[in-house]
Formats: structure tokens, C-alpha cells, sequence
């Protein structure tokens, strides 16, 4: 029995493609907005039609390309990004990020 | 129809939604509420629950196991990434479950919280969650209750026909304080704490107080919301198999972060979501998060 993945050269002619199609990066997905304005991105048997791969060759490349998708670099700021934000909200509670607005506000009220 | 059905007068579509509610309630839901199974329309095909259980009728949701108010003020980041409680909401949703098919005789199908082996969910928890009419979805994504805000949700599909009650009318996002920051600042908290013009996960816009338009750096977020799950397996593998310096291979084996994605998997149901900072900042049911 043999294991299914995707050639290598097949996974980098397709990848950027697919990614696209399926919105990894999804700008307006989500269901509730207004179908004029919803993309919601292709099923891998969509994509596939429109690239002439089969369904689950699309579900390999989308797969691999997601995780690939950003280096291991990025899970480590990730850990960082996480340990600043949680210590800072400990701190300041939500003011660790209205911090800047409610300074402003109240800068602008003393002022009127 | 058995001797034991005929005895008993089978319950209307309505008590028997009443009795699951109740049933829900009691076991430690916050809310709970059913989906037409017809209504995923704006799911991928492959992804509804007619896909799942073909003769579905209803989609019951129950959303609770929220993490505790102590949760949210640990400074630990750490804490949360193994301390999720979405596995007591799924435990909820099988008995409720067992209780459909025992109780009242049809089938009911609870929707696996893992995802299928395209690493897609087998039907949208939110989107059932929105259905029926359990909290909206955000600007950053996950399904906010008006009143107690972000929650864990739990979907089984049935054959039973209960009465659908529809998505929510007043969306819980944007809440009015964002409104205001939007307005004044042209972002929102859960926006501003991981930006995606600024190596973060989120961007969107609020137009006359409603979200109007939401963008999502799904793989960035992996790498937030999994940063020590199988994601971060599969890159920590991946750096230990291309490393030809044997000593370096097995400092990368025996690595802090290596030994924690293990431990991470190995509790796999506290652990798959580890990225709370959008939520953290998020006034829905903030109030309820502020104790002594």
C-alpha cells in the first residue's frame, strides 16, 4: 500500500492558484454579509474544475500549501506575540490596547 | 410503532424542542437553540448537514463551557493554551444526543469537533451556531452570545423536526464601544491587538455600525491558535529531519518547544485552540469576566 502525496513539481505549479481560490487568506468569507459582497472562496472539487486537477490533488496542495504557508520562525513569534499581549492585558486590563484611544478621548475632552 | 410508543403519546415537535432546552439548561449550556438543516446554504457543498445525516431535519446547538473569569486575568499565556474547556460542551452535546435518539426515537448525529482530511470542519459549529440564533459572529471571527460573549458551541444533527428559531436579529458584534473606537479610531480592540497590515490575523471595516467587511489570515492564525499542536509538530519535525548535525538534530528533538507540541497533542481536547488575544480584549460579556 502506498502513501498518497502530491509530486513535488505539481504542488509548485498549483500552489499559488489553489491557495488563492480557496481563500486561505479570506477576505470577506464569513456567511452573514450580503451575498453581493460575500466571497466565500472554492470547494477543492470547484478548484479543481477550474485547474483540471482532481479533487483530492487539490486537497493535498491546499493542505501542504497552508502549512507551508508561513515558516517555523512565525510559531515562535506567535509564542511571543501571545506571552505580551496576555501579560500586558494582566497589567492594564482592556487598556493595554484602548490605552492610546482613551488618552486621546480624554485629552479631547479637556480640551472642549 | 412498539407497544412502549403506543402507550405514550408522542410529544409535538415543540415540547419535545422545550424538554431538550430544558435538558441543555440544566446540564450547564448558556444557550441553546435549533437551525433549520436545510438553511447551510452558504456552506461548501460536502459541508451541510443533509451531508452528514441525509434526512436531517434540525441542527441543535448548545454554547457554554466558556473559560472561567480567572481564566482571562492570568497573566500566563501558557494557562490558556492548556486549559480549553470545549471538550465539556461536545460532552453536553452527546448526551443530548443520546437523549434525542432514546427519548424520542430518531436520530441524532453529534458533529465531530476535529476536522475532516482536507482539515475542514465536517459542518460549521458557527455557522450552525448563528442558524440558530445561539450569537453572531464577530469581526474576528468566532460566534459572540450577546450577553455572556465568546462560548464553546457544540451541533447535532437530527432527524427530528424541530422548530427552527432563525439567526439572531441584532448582531452581539461590533458591541457599541467598538462602534465608538471604530469611529474615533478607525479600528477596534480585537483589531488592534493582532492587525493584519501588522503581521496579525484580522482586518475589517464597520460601516453604520455593522460589520461590513472582515478579512482573516487563516494560516497566521494557525500558527497563533495551534503554535504547539500538530501544526507546530509537522515544522519542528520538518526543521529536526533536514538538520545533518546529529548533536544539533537531537537539541531540536529534546527542544522546550518540541517536547511541549508533544504534550500539547497528547492532550489533544485541552489544547487545539491556544490563541485567546482577540477574545481577551473583546468587551461582549466583558462585564461578567470583571470579578474580586
Amino acid at each position: 500500500m502506498s502513501f498518497f502525496f502530491v509530486d513535488p513539481d505539481t504542488y509548485e505549479k498549483h500552489k499559488d492558484a489553489v491557495l488563492a481560490e480557496s481563500q486561505s487568506i479570506q477576505v470577506n468569507y464569513v456567511e452573514h454579509l450580503p451575498p453581493d459582497k460575500r466571497k466565500p472562496g472554492l470547494s477543492d472539487k470547484q478548484i479543481g474544475e477550474k485547474l483540471g486537477l482532481d479533487e483530492r490533488t487539490v486537497r493535498e496542495i491546499r493542505c501542504v500549501g497552508e502549512r507551508e504557508f508561513y515558516a517555523i520562525d512565525e510559531y515562535e513569534r506567535a509564542a511571543t506575540f501571545k506571552e505580551t499581549q496576555c501579560r500586558a492585558y494582566a497589567e492594564q486590563g482592556l487598556s493595554a490596547i484602548t490605552k492610546q484611544y482613551v488618552d486621546r478621548a480624554r485629552a479631547a475632552k479637556k480640551g472642549a | 410503532m412498539s407497544a412502549r410508543a403506543a402507550e405514550t403519546p408522542e410529544p409535538t415537535a415543540a415540547d419535545a424542542k422545550r424538554q431538550l432546552i430544558d435538558f441543555a439548561l440544566k446540564g450547564g449550556a448558556l444557550t441553546a437553540g435549533v437551525a433549520d438543516a436545510t438553511a447551510f446554504t452558504a456552506a461548501p457543498e460536502g459541508h451541510r448537514p443533509t451531508d452528514l445525516l441525509p434526512k436531517a431535519k434540525a441542527v441543535f446547538v448548545v454554547g457554554g463551557a466558556q473559560p472561567r473569569a480567572a481564566d482571562w486575568q492570568s497573566p500566563m499565556a501558557s494557562f490558556m493554551e492548556a486549559s480549553s474547556t470545549a471538550d465539556r460542551i461536545n460532552a453536553l452535546g452527546l448526551k443530548i444526543a443520546n437523549s434525542i435518539e432514546r427519548q424520542f426515537g430518531y436520530y441524532a448525529l453529534i458533529v465531530p469537533a476535529g476536522i475532516d482530511r482536507g482539515g475542514q470542519p465536517f459542518v460549521s459549529v458557527a455557522l450552525a451556531a448563528e442558524l440558530a440564533g445561539c450569537g453572531t459572529k464577530s469581526i474576528a471571527g468566532p460566534v459572540l452570545h450577546p450577553e455572556h460573549g465568546f462560548m464553546y458551541y457544540s451541533a447535532l444533527i437530527t432527524t427530528l423536526d424541530l422548530p427552527a428559531d432563525g439567526p439572531l436579529v441584532e448582531p452581539a458584534c461590533p458591541a457599541p464601544q467598538c462602534v465608538d473606537m471604530w469611529e474615533q479610531e478607525g479600528t477596534t480592540p480585537c483589531l488592534a491587538t493582532c492587525p493584519i497590515d501588522q503581521g496579525g490575523c484580522l482586518g475589517g471595516r464597520i460601516e453604520d455600525g455593522v460589520i461590513a467587511e472582515t478579512q482573516y489570515d487563516r494560516a497566521r492564525c494557525t500558527t497563533r491558535a495551534q503554535t504547539y499542536w500538530v501544526p507546530g509538530f509537522q515544522k519542528a519535525l520538518g526543521a529536526a529531519l533536514a538538520e545533518k548535525d546529529t548533536a544539533k538534530r537531537q537539541m531540536i528533538i529534546n527542544s522546550s518547544g518540541f517536547t511541549r507540541t508533544l504534550w500539547s497533542m497528547t492532550y489533544s481536547g485541552v489544547s487545539q485552540s491556544q490563541c485567546f488575544e482577540c477574545m481577551r480584549v473583546c468587551p461582549v460579556g466583558q462585564e461578567r469576566r470583571q470579578l474580586k
